[in-house]
C-alpha cells in the first residue's frame, strides 16, 4: 500500500486518430486520498474523462502507472461506480429492476431476497417511493437522474466517478442533486471524482478542485475548499470565501478556456 | 416535491390551453372547429372528404374524365361485388397474401438472424459488410427475371422476391439497432462489470426489439409491392396478375378494384403488426 487510494504517476494518454497521434493527456501526477472528493475541471478535450476512463480500467495510460488501492489499474476496476451526463438507464426495465440490475450480474450476484431489500434501500434513499414500477420514460429528468444514482450505489463501490452528472439539469434542479450527492454520497465515506465544466458546482462540491489546461492537458493548479461542511448548497454562492475561490480558481480557467475555443 | 413540481407544470399547462381558447376570436367557423376536436367529427369529415371525392368522381367520369381511363366508383364496385360473388378473386387473393407471406416469415427470420450474427461478432462483420451493402444497393426488383427463369412462374418465384427484398430491411434494422445499444447502454453495463454473454442477454437483445419492431412494420409494405411486382412480371395468379390482365383488356375498372384490394389488405397487415407491437413494447410513451 502506497497510502493514497488513487495514484496517478506520471500518466499520459495519446490517441491515434487516422495517422496523427493526439496527445489528450500529458504526463501526470496525482495522489488521491480514501474519502477525498476531487472535483476535475478545464476545457473539453483537456483529458479530464480520460482519467476516469483510465481509473475504471477502461483505458490503458500511454505511459506512466496508475494505482488503485496499492494495485495497478489492468483490467476493469471493480472497486468503482460510473456515471455519465448520458442516460443510460434501460428504458424496457423500470425503476426497481434498473436500479437492481448490477446485482444480477455474476461479477456481484445477489440473491432475490437481498437484492429486492437492497433496492428498497436505495428507493429510500434516494427519494423515489411510490416509483418503483414506473419505467424510464415516464419519470423526469431529475427523478432519471436518482435512479442513475441509486443503481451506482446499489452495489456499495467505494469510488464514485462521476462524468458531468447533471449538465443536462437546469440550475435549479442541479442545487437539489448537490444537495443530495452531499447527504447520499456522505461526504468523507466515499472517493468521489467529479468531472464538471460548472466551477461553482466544482467549489461547492469538492474538497479539492484541480484545474487542467487545454490540450494537451495537464494538471495546472490544485486548490483546496476550506469551506466548512457541511455545505448548505442552497445559499454558499453568497459566502465571501466562495467568491474568492471562485475568482481565483476563475482567473486560472479563462485563458485555459479561451485557448481551447481558439484552436 | 418532484410530484408537485409534476401538478403545478400540469396546472400552468392547462391554464395556457385556457388563455389560448379564450384569446381565439369566436368566427362562423367555430363550430367546425369544435366538431373537429372531437373524434367522432374528425371521422365524420374524414367520411365527408372521402364522400365528396367520390362523388366528383362518379359525376365527373364519362363527363369531363374519360371513362376509359379513369373508370367510376361505381364500376369498381361492381367490379368488386361480381368477384366476391363468383368467387374469382379467391385464387388470386389467397396467392398473392400466400406468396407475400411466406416470403415475408422466410425474409423476416433470415435477416433477423443475420442482423444478429453480423452485430454480435464484430469480427464477421468487418469481414462481410462490403458483400452485405453491395447486394443492400442492388435494386431488388432487377433479379425478378433472374427468379422467374430459376425458380419458374410459379408461387416460388415471388415468395423469392419478397424473401430477398423484406431480409435486408430486418437485416438492417438489426444490425443498426445493435450498433446504437453498443454506443450506450451496453458500455454502461460493461462498466458495471458485465461479461460479453450478460450484455447480449440483459442489453442487446431485449433492446434491439423496438427497431426489429419497426422493421417488421415498414416491411409489410414492401412485401406486398414485391409480390404485386413478382406476379405482374411473370404469373397467371394473384392480385398483381389480375391488374396486368385488366390493363390488358383496357379495363380500368379491373386495375382501380385490384388495387384497393391491395391496399386493404396492407393496411390491415401493418395494423397487426403494429397492435403486436405495441403490446410488445408496452413500455413505449
Amino acid at each position: 500500500m502506497t497510502g493514497s487510494l488513487i495514484k496517478l504517476e506520471g500518466i499520459s494518454k495519446t490517441f491515434q486518430r487516422d495517422s496523427n497521434a493526439i496527445m489528450a493527456l500529458s504526463p501526470t501526477d496525482l495522489s488521491i486520498e480514501r474519502g477525498d472528493f476531487v472535483a476535475f475541471v478545464g476545457p473539453s478535450g483537456c483529458g479530464k474523462s480520460t482519467i476516469l476512463n483510465m481509473v475504471a480500467g477502461l483505458l490503458r495510460p500511454s505511459e506512466g502507472r496508475l494505482f488503485y488501492g496499492g494495485a495497478p489499474v489492468d483490467d476493469l476496476n471493480l472497486h468503482v461506480g460510473y456515471m455519465t451526463q448520458k442516460d443510460t438507464l434501460l428504458p424496457w426495465r423500470t425503476v426497481t429492476d434498473n436500479i437492481g440490475s448490477p446485482l444480477e450480474l455474476a461479477c456481484r450476484k445477489t440473491p432475490k431476497t437481498e437484492r429486492m431489500d437492497k433496492i428498497r434501500q436505495m428507493i429510500d434513499l434516494v427519494g423515489l417511493g411510490g416509483f418503483e414500477k414506473h419505467y424510464p420514460g415516464e419519470l423526469s429528468g431529475g427523478m432519471r437522474r436518482r435512479v442513475a444514482l441509486a443503481r451506482m450505489l446499489i452495489y456499495n463501490p467505494d469510488t464514485l466517478l462521476m462524468d458531468e452528472p447533471f449538465g443536462a439539469l437546469d440550475a435549479q434542479l442541479k442545487l437539489v442533486m448537490h444537495d443530495e450527492i452531499q447527504r447520499i454520497v456522505g461526504i468523507g465515506q466515499k472517493t468521489v471524482l467529479f468531472v464538471t465544466h460548472d466551477l461553482g458546482e466544482a467549489i461547492a462540491l469538492a474538497d479539492r478542485v484541480v484545474v487542467f489546461s487545454s490540450r494537451p492537458g495537464r494538471i495546472k493548479v490544485i486548490r483546496s475548499v476550506d469551506l466548512p461542511r457541511p455545505r448548505d448548497v442552497f445559499r454558499i454562492r453568497f459566502a465571501p470565501r466562495f467568491t474568492e475561490l471562485h475568482e481565483e480558481l476563475w482567473d486560472q480557467l479563462k485563458d485555459e478556456v479561451k485557448k481551447g475555443v481558439d484552436t | 416535491m418532484t410530484l408537485a413540481t409534476r401538478d403545478s407544470e400540469d396546472r400552468i399547462i392547462l391554464a395556457a390551453a385556457l388563455a389560448r381558447t379564450d384569446l381565439r376570436p369566436a368566427t362562423r367557423m367555430q363550430w367546425l372547429r369544435e366538431l373537429f376536436a372531437r373524434p367522432a367529427g374528425r371521422l365524420a369529415g374524414q367520411i365527408a372528404i372521402v364522400a365528396l371525392l367520390l362523388a366528383i368522381w362518379q359525376f365527373g367520369s364519362g363527363r369531363f374524365l374519360p371513362h376509359v381511363w379513369v373508370s367510376s366508383p361505381s364500376a369498381i364496385f361492381a367490379r368488386l361485388i361480381s368477384w366476391f360473388v363468383d368467387g374469382s378473386i379467391w385464387i388470386h387473393l389467397a396467392a398473392t397474401l400466400s406468396a407475400a407471406a411466406s416470403g415475408y416469415v422466410i425474409g423476416s427470420v433470415a435477416g433477423i438472424a443475420s442482423g444478429l450474427a453480423l452485430g454480435l461478432s464484430p469480427r464477421l462483420e468487418r469481414i462481410l459488410s462490403p458483400f452485405v451493402t453491395a447486394l443492400y444497393s442492388l435494386p431488388k426488383v432487377a433479379l425478378a427475371p433472374f427468379f422467374v427463369i430459376f425458380l419458374g412462374i410459379g408461387v416460388e418465384s415471388k415468395i423469392a422476391l419478397v424473401a430477398v427484398t423484406v431480409y435486408f430491411l430486418l437485416l438492417y434494422n438489426t444490425l443498426d439497432g445493435l450498433h446504437d445499444l453498443e454506443r450506450s447502454w451496453a458500455s454502461a453495463y460493461r462498466i458495471m462489470g458485465a461479461r460479453q454473454q450478460e450484455i447480449i442477454r440483459h442489453v442487446l437483445l431485449p433492446g434491439v426489439m423496438p427497431w426489429i419492431f419497426s422493421g417488421l412494420r415498414i416491411a409489410v409494405r414492401y412485401a406486398f409491392t414485391a409480390a404485386v411486382l413478382g406476379e405482374l412480371i411473370a404469373g397467371n395468379e394473384g392480385i398483381g396478375f389480375l391488374i396486368e390482365n385488366s390493363a390488358g383488356n383496357y379495363n380500368s375498372a379491373g386495375i382501380f378494384a385490384g388495387v384497393f384490394v391491395l391496399v386493404i389488405c396492407s393496411v390491415t397487415a401493418t395494423q397487426i403488426i403494429a397492435r403486436a407491437e405495441k403490446a410488445v413494447l408496452h413500455w413505449r410513451t
